[in-house]
């Protein structure tokens, strides 16, 4: 037996050894990571009145309030069911905002009003969805525009919604081709893409009860994209990448179709945000992103306040997120990598900058990770950006890396604040992501490099990155897994099977492990979209034998490496019986594979229990395959 | 001597009785040993079947559950080109499908005025193999109209009832989309939830008009391209598949058989099993041979123990017997002596007056008779001695010359008919307690003397050296001894029994030399000739007295 004063003083030379170790890195809880935003979705009141936000109620997101005259907050809602989804103010001062019911598979759409706080519901749909657009006509406040699927589940028609009445009138119904629509800053819809799948149209209409006509046309590899109209010229904004590589500016006559003029663009990546204000029927400022987003202004008074703002909030990325009708006040967004976002209230009036509330304010940024743009060469000469994160406290060399592989395949990942790979970069993982061929924002060119690519080219790319890593010495070629969702979990897949020795272990959350169910996805009505979905991705009856052997559904023996999959129930896109038959085969062959099904799930993990659950499990499975093994 | 012939009678009892004991014991063993594993061969030969069934069908479920549904992970993809690769992977890997007929199938909402969903066939293609290679042959009109209707039926009523908020069950599933018929199976590529929506909407004549394609495969088996896996060929010399009905009569009951039914798309067949009585009798007998011989063996080691433990009591016996008679002689040895002197003593104490001439007798007979008691005593005395190893050498040097000469010249005396004579070869003087050596001296010659026939009592003595040893050589023209009795004669007590020895021997002397020559050492031997004589050669290592002396 130990005394009282040896026994204390042997915890303590452990709790010393303990500490050493760790190289004084506090290791965050999952709770603080993954918990449900604080205070988000902060908006304005079109009369610059009030201020709302969500914050969690039960652990749901719910509708709050704040006076900006009397400095009153109050709770508007008391959703204990699901969260709010969406919302947005009418000009009559009422609050519409939807609701996902998960386990019935409904959207409900209430209103609120926010003088008496009292809520409505004045439309469900069951098995479908409701989608609120816009509203942006001021002479009409109680009209709002939605979009539902409610004729036909396969597309999205316009109604316009009278918040006060309920009543509902079908506005602009879709012949089964629309799949984009822009409206005017009066919210009319004058402009809207049509695409049969392979090629998109821009259509015009003069007013509400012309006929469209179509305007240009353009192959899926293009891309026009409207903005808003010009005020001269018979003219639309347009992002465009028409004759060139990388998508810029420009102005596009209506009339003609033809481009009028370039009014910016970069040469490194294509813009992809613009920020336009319907108030002040300008251009405020464009954005582009090769590293981290670079922001250009178009209008001089909005730079002038960007720089106020900067100088106040140095080394924080800003975004104007919202703003009253006068332009008086204005809500800003600040974040970095290592900041998951502050919301602040800018009033011109006084020039005074308040903050509103943190997204999370449970993880402090001095003790998050620097998220570093890399870029290497592949195989065959191609530039490929990517985001490095390296854990704090430890030397840049034979780390335990964990590979995040975006899904997509035609999307990117960004600069910025990104839980998971904070999450995983906390626990000492080194987070490698990689802008594979094929991802956007790097022109046209790069974007269709990545045609029929998935489990070719594409899959080289992120090897490439990999073995880069393991050349530079920064990764432990020994403790390499690879984490994705949906894309990013077949590329974790496919990865495994060619690559065996190259991952130690994979985590797939809603994995795609069959190209012909995900080709299927697009129902045969929609030729032209399957036709592009053949270019992008192979022909199912063509190019079958491709298909078949890149889908990790059909190589179950080949994956021998542990294996952890998450998968909600209600994701719609899933296929679950399909899943489940993999899983099974895996199991079968001697795989270590640990599944998570959660039945009220869509693709992403709503509830916080669910998401803490997922996230201790991805912490253990990698403890114990990168950390144990030697 | 005698022993008691009772306990050798009761001992001979006990073993024939433990003998008969364990053989009866042996022969009932092999008897239960055969019995129990002639019936575990005829339980094996019925319950075994199910293990062959399973590894026969192994490929079939393998196929069925694995290789079949793979075709929903076409979701009705498949066409002529793909469907011939993946009929001829079938082909290769399950050699039992003979044929695949893959229907092009296609969902529309109306379908040749039908009312409902519109199941119809765009295309069909049928698939064999031959010589390794897949034949596709494209058909107008199948060959079985039904199998693509039956299918057709159900998908409309699967559609019809389906609930389009879940994942359709199991076994709903299993029921729409797989029909099995004997020697085929047909399979529809199970839509996923969004197409049973739509096909829903088809079938209420609403949805828009577009045609969904779906995937038919109906596989054709040939149940005798199964390979019949005979896990237990020692058990089942033939076994075969057979229509369900088959039931052969037989005269004789030569053979045993048995059977079980597959089931799926096969239950029209059943594995039969049989084999000849006389395979099994076979089987039984090899699988008995172990055990016999495990018997065996255990009947051998207790043998072989009641022989040890009869060794071991023989043993005692004879101990037994050697100390009754030491017992017996030492008695005797003592008895002469003291009788005398008790004889000699009542005559002392008589009233007679003694003379001296009388006195002087008796006081020398007393005198002799002491002296023999005491020897008698100090050789047993000194013999336990040497045997406990509780003396110690007195180690001296000895001229060999004058020691041998001094014990000749005290035989001669005792006994004047013993001719004595000795040779000395190169060597002087040797370093060795010369009381032990005495003793040996005083041993053999007295033997000599003792087993010599009156007339030939000689002695002849020579020492000599051989390599690192010395050889005391005792040479007379005795008796001699038995060729088997030469290993006996140093063991104690032991006498030869002859007319020689029947008084003042106690059957010590021998082993007494042989324990002395051994505590210095060396090694004591004899060659003899019955008749002959006797030569005792005590070869002791050598140790020259001048060298020790200086």
């Amino acid at each position: 037996m130990l005394n009282r004063p040896s026994l204390l003083f042997y915890s303590l030379i452990v709790l010393a050894l303990f500490s050493c170790n760790r190289l004084q890195v506090r290791k965050i809880p999952v709770s603080d990571f993954f918990k449900n935003d604080e205070k988000s979705f902060y908006r304005l009141s079109p009369d610059g009145k009030y201020v709302s936000y969500l914050k969690p109620y039960k652990g749901k997101q719910n509708l709050f309030i704040k006076s900006l005259i009397d400095g009153n907050e109050r709770m508007a809602t008391s959703l204990a069911d699901y969260s709010v989804r969406d919302y947005f103010w009418t000009f009559s001062n009422q609050i519409v905002f939807s609701q996902d019911i998960i386990a019935d598979d409904e959207f409900r759409l209430f209103t609120l009003d926010v003088s008496s706080l009292k809520t409505r519901n004045i439309l469900s749909l069951e098995k479908g969805r409701i989608v609120l657009f816009y509203n942006r006509n001021k002479l009409e406040p109680d009209m709002v525009m939605i979009r539902m699927n409610k004729r036909d589940p396969a597309y999205f028609d316009v109604y316009k919604l009278n918040v006060k009445t309920g009543e509902l009138v079908p506005y602009l119904i879709n012949p089964g081709n629309i799949t984009e629509w822009f409206p005017d800053d009066d919210g009319k819809i004058r402009l809207v893409k049509t695409s049969d799948g392979v090629d998109e149209t821009i259509l015009y209409r003069a007013d509400e009860n012309a006929p469209f006509k179509p305007v240009s046309k353009s192959n899926f590899k293009d891309k026009i994209q409207p903005i808003a109209f010009t005020q001269v010229d018979s003219c639309f904004y347009a992002l465009s990448n028409i004759n060139r590589d990388k998508t810029a500016l420009v102005e596009i006559n209506y009339e003609t179709g033809k481009e009028q003029k370039v009014i910016y663009s970069c040469d490194k990546a294509d813009i992809t945000r613009v920020s336009y204000s319907s108030n002040k029927h300008r251009i405020e400022s464009v954005a582009c992103e090769e590293e981290k987003e670079q922001k250009h202004f178009l209008a001089s008074d909005i730079e002038q306040l960007h720089n106020l703002l900067t100088r106040q909030l140095p080394t924080q990325a800003l975004n104007v997120v919202g703003r009253d009708s006068a332009e008086n006040k204005f809500i800003v967004f600040a974040y970095t990598d290592r900041n998951p976002g502050t919301y602040y209230l800018y009033e011109k009036v006084n020039q005074k900058l308040t903050k509103l509330g943190d997204i999370n304010s449970s993880v402090n940024p001095d003790e998050l990770c620097a998220m570093q743009p890399v870029s290497f060469k592949t195989r065959d000469g191609l530039l490929i950006n990517g985001y490095l994160t390296l854990p704090k406290g430890a030397a840049a060399n034979d780390l335990p890396v964990v590979v995040m592989p975006h899904d997509g395949p035609w999307r990117r990942d960004s600069w910025g604040y990104n839980e998971e790979v904070q999450f995983l970069a906390n626990r000492g993982y080194a987070v490698f992501q990689i802008n594979y061929r094929g991802s956007m924002g790097y022109g046209k060119a790069f974007y269709s490099a990545g045609f029929k690519q998935a489990g070719g080219k594409i899959q080289d790319d992120i090897t490439d990155g990999v073995n880069w890593l393991i050349n530079k010495k920064i990764a432990d070629p020994n403790k390499i897994a690879i984490f994705g969702g949906g894309f990013g979990g077949f590329s974790a897949l496919y990865g495994m099977s060619t690559h065996p020795k190259l991952y130690s272990c994979a985590i797939v959350q809603y994995g795609l492990i069959n190209f012909f169910t995900y080709i299927k996805e697009v129902p045969p009505y929609l030729q032209p979209r399957l036709q592009m979905m053949y270019e992008m991705m192979g022909n199912p009856t063509t190019d079958a034998e491709q298909l078949r052997a890149i889908s990790p559904v059909f190589h179950t023996d080949k994956i021998k490496a542990p294996l952890l999959i998450f998968q909600g129930a209600k994701d719609e896109t899933a296929n679950i019986s399909e899943l489940n038959q993999f899983v099974r085969e895996l199991k079968k062959h001697g795989t270590p594979v640990t599944y998570y099904l959660k039945p009220n799930e869509r693709k992403y993990f709503r509830s916080e229990h669910n998401r803490m659950e997922m996230y201790g499990e991805i912490e253990k499975f990698l403890e114990e395959n990168m950390r144990v093994k030697p | 001597m005698k022993v008691p012939q009772s306990i050798h009678r009761k001992n001979f009892k006990l073993i024939a009785s433990f003998l008969f004991l364990i053989s009866a014991t042996f022969v009932v063993a092999l008897f239960i040993a055969y019995d129990f594993t002639s019936n575990y061969v005829e339980n094996e030969f019925s319950s075994k079947k199910i293990y062959v069934l399973e590894q026969t069908v192994k490929p079939y479920n393998d196929f069925f559950q694995n290789r079949i549904p793979e075709i929903t992970f076409y979701q009705g993809y498949l066409d002529s080109t793909s469907a011939a690769k993946y009929s001829k992977s079938v082909f290769k890997d399950y050699p039992f499908v003979t044929q695949i007929v893959f229907y092009d199938v296609q969902i529309s909402s109306n379908y040749l005025g039908k009312k409902g969903l519109g199941v119809g066939i765009q295309s069909i293609y049928e698939y064999k193999q031959r010589d390794g290679e897949v034949i596709s042959l494209k058909k107008q009109q199948p060959d079985n109209y039904n199998d693509f209707s039956v299918m057709a039926d159900k998908l409309d009523h699967f559609i019809a009832v389906a609930d389009t908020t879940h994942e359709p069950a199991q076994d709903a599933k299993f029921k729409t989309f797989y029909d099995i018929q004997p020697e085929k199976i047909s399979y529809l590529n199970i839509p996923r939830r969004e197409e049973i929506k739509r096909y829903r909407e088809l079938q209420k004549g609403g949805g828009r008009s577009s045609v969904y394609k779906q995937n038919m495969v109906t596989f054709i088996l040939d149940q005798n391209a199964i390979k019949i896996k005979n896990a237990y060929p020692e058990l089942y010399h033939n076994i075969s598949i057979r229509p369900v009905v088959y039931d052969p009569l037989e005269n004789e009951s030569a053979n045993i058989t048995t059977e079980v039914a597959f089931s799926g798309a096969l239950s029209n067949y059943k594995l039969y099993f049989s084999s000849p009585k006389n395979y099994l009798t076979a089987e039984t007998n090899h699988r008995f041979m172990p055990i016999a011989g495990m018997v065996l063996l255990i009947y051998f080691f207790l043998v072989l123990i009641g022989w040890l433990i009869y060794r071991n009591l023989n043993i005692n016996l004879k101990l037994f017997k050697l100390q009754y008679d030491f017992i017996n002689n030492f008695t005797h040895e003592f008895k002469t002596p003291i009788s005398v002197i008790k004889i000699a003593g009542s005559n002392l104490k008589g009233d007679n007056e003694l003379s001296e001439r009388q006195r002087k007798h008796y006081g020398k007979i007393l005198d002799e008779e002491a002296d023999k008691l005491n020897e008698l005593m100090n050789k047993l005395l000194s013999f336990t001695q040497l045997e406990n190893k509780a003396i110690s050498l007195k180690k001296e040097s000895i001229n060999l010359n004058d020691f041998v000469r001094g014990y000749i010249e005290t035989f001669r005396i005792k006994y004047p008919d013993f001719r004595l004579d000795y040779r000395i070869y190169e060597v002087d003087s040797f370093y060795s307690d010369p009381i032990l050596l005495g003793s040996v001296f005083q041993n053999l010659i007295e033997n000599a003397y003792k087993y010599s026939s009156p007339m030939r009592r000689e002695l002849y003595i020579y020492i000599r050296l051989d390599k690192r040893s010395i050889i005391f050589s005792f040479k007379d023209k005795g008796i001699g001894i038995a060729k088997e009795e030469t290993n006996n004669i140093f063991k104690k007590f032991y006498r030869i029994e002859n007319q020689y020895n029947q008084n003042g021997s106690v059957g010590l002397g021998l082993a007494f030399c042989k324990e002395l020559v051994n505590f210095m050492a060396g090694d004591i031997a004899v060659k003899s000739q019955i008749n002959e004589g006797s030569e005792f050669i005590v070869s002791l290592p050598y140790e020259s007295g001048n060298n020790l002396n200086n």
